[in-house]
């Protein structure tokens, strides 16, 4: 029945030409059909579900390994660690004393200025399980997903800065899609001097756009988030200015830079609350809507 | 040549094994490898979609291909119906020219799987680039050259099984 070249003489069904074009067409469809209209969300999410086990499975040898490797530590590294931990626990909480009474200060001045209280920082700790193969996206999967409270939109960082924003969340896993994604943009503004401006993704790398050749910018700034889109919380450190380029005929400088955080090399990420719920992405609303209700609020 | 297969009697493959390497292929795209390591790691899914449908006509047809394509797409975080549509086109191409394709010897097979791995990965670029994203160079087509010079490993590795004993 089975040999390798058994020539198939009663061909069921449909030619395969006709195979071909059903199925040819049918992808076309599912293409703009996910990419146009995003209709294949739950179906995603149904095959995630079920590839997940596979999933798991997939990272069992990776964690045994680094368990073994753990278990292997030697001593002196162990005793190097821990020095070096408490050193910087003792910075730390130096710094902590002070955030905490400036903390205060700033709660009564906000309270002052009858503006809503920033949310505290927790975050949810997720492990990357893996990143897509696809060269064209520049994706991260974690293990936390809708049910552990992860919602579209979240900013996702790590120990040293912003790695991107969950695009996408199945019931056990989520999407995260990185600064360096095409068509990212996240709001920043320069540390130094409190310059806002626009830091776009191009596949790889992000650069800041649009930015006027006359303005204060030096190599080395560090942008944070600005925090007015209300997505990010305000001053995560995203990228750091490498290179800028003032050319006399452009009206913009090119102002090359570099991510801070290890978007490729990452393996836990935190996953931050949202500061509010952003007011339907799509709509430009021209006033932010806290000035609104201020202005409401004050005659 | 001795590695001219018709002359081998083999046992014939069973359907779980056929699932297993799907399987397995699939669970090697989900390890979390580094991230550069897709400029070089090539397309395991697709080697195997054209593997079995040279070997298994009658099992992995067009139609699978769509199927496990449509899975593919999930796990690799990319557009709904890109590997779908390309590994489609993969296995129409295969089964056009099924029995002269099975009584190649490995050389010649993997100069014709170098050109259908090549398509596959450029059909998928064009679906991406049709859909917004930018066109890749020509370090994309890397995974494709080094799919097809592992042909001849795959195939030995598949027959293992199906060897019989006697020769």
């Amino acid at each position: 029945m089975n040999f390798a070249n058994t020539p198939s003489f009663a061909n069921q069904g449909l030619q395969p030409g006709g195979r071909l074009f059903l199925c040819v067409l049918t992808s076309l469809a599912l293409l703009i059909g996910d990419s146009q209209y995003g209709l294949m969300e739950k179906a995603r999410d149904a095959i995630s579900v079920v590839l997940y086990p596979l999933q798991r499975a997939a990272n069992v040898p990776l964690n045994l390994t680094m368990q073994v490797g753990d278990f292997f530590t030697a001593q002196a590294a162990l005793k190097r660690e821990n020095d070096a931990l408490r050193e910087r626990d003792l910075i730390q909480s130096s710094h902590l004393m002070r955030m905490s009474s400036l903390e205060k200060e700033l709660q009564q001045l906000r309270q002052l200025n009858a503006l809503a209280a920033q949310p505290s920082h927790a975050g949810v700790v997720a492990e990357v399980l893996y990143t897509g193969r696809d060269p064209f996206s520049y994706r991260l999967i974690i293990d936390k997903g809708s049910s552990s409270g992860i919602a579209s939109g979240q900013a996702v960082i790590d120990e040293n800065g912003l790695i991107g924003q969950v695009t996408r969340v199945q019931p056990l896993s989520a999407e995260v899609t990185q600064v360096i994604n095409r068509h990212y943009i996240v709001p920043v503004m320069i540390e130094r001097t409190g310059h806002r401006a626009l830091l776009y993704g191009f596949g790889g790398g992000v650069e800041v756009r649009y930015l006027p050749i006359s303005t204060d910018i030096r190599d080395n700034d560090l942008l944070v988030t600005s925090g007015v889109d209300g997505v990010y919380l305000q001053g995560i450190p995203v990228a750091r200015v490498k290179q800028i380029d003032r050319l006399g005929g452009a009206a913009f400088a090119r102002v090359r830079s570099e991510v801070i955080a290890g978007v490729q090399s990452s393996r836990f990420v935190v996953i931050m609350p949202n500061r509010r719920l952003p007011a339907a992405p799509p709509v430009p609303v021209s006033p932010p809507a806290d000035a609104a209700n201020t202005d409401k609020k004050s005659p | 040549m001795n590695y001219d297969r018709p002359q081998e009697l083999l046992k014939p493959v069973k359907r779980r094994f056929i699932t297993l390497t799907f399987v397995v292929a699939l669970a090697l795209e989900l390890l979390p490898l580094p991230q550069g390591s897709n400029r070089w790691l090539p397309d395991f899914v697709a080697l195997l979609i054209l593997y079995w449908s040279v070997n298994q006509p009658r099992r992995i047809g067009i139609g699978m291909a769509f199927g496990i394509g449509l899975l593919a797409d999930v796990v690799s975080t990319s557009m709904f119906g890109q590997h779908a549509l390309a590994y489609s086109v993969g296995a129409y191409l295969i089964l056009l020219r099924q029995q002269q394709l099975v009584m190649f010897n490995l050389g010649q097979q993997t100069l014709v799987i170098l050109v259908l791995m090549m398509l596959i990965q450029l059909l998928m670029a064009v679906a991406r680039w049709s859909v917004g994203a930018s066109l890749p160079g020509l370090g994309y087509f890397l995974p494709a050259l080094i799919g097809a010079l592992l042909w001849p490993l795959l195939t030995k590795l598949m027959l293992l099984p199906y060897r019989s004993e006697r020769h």
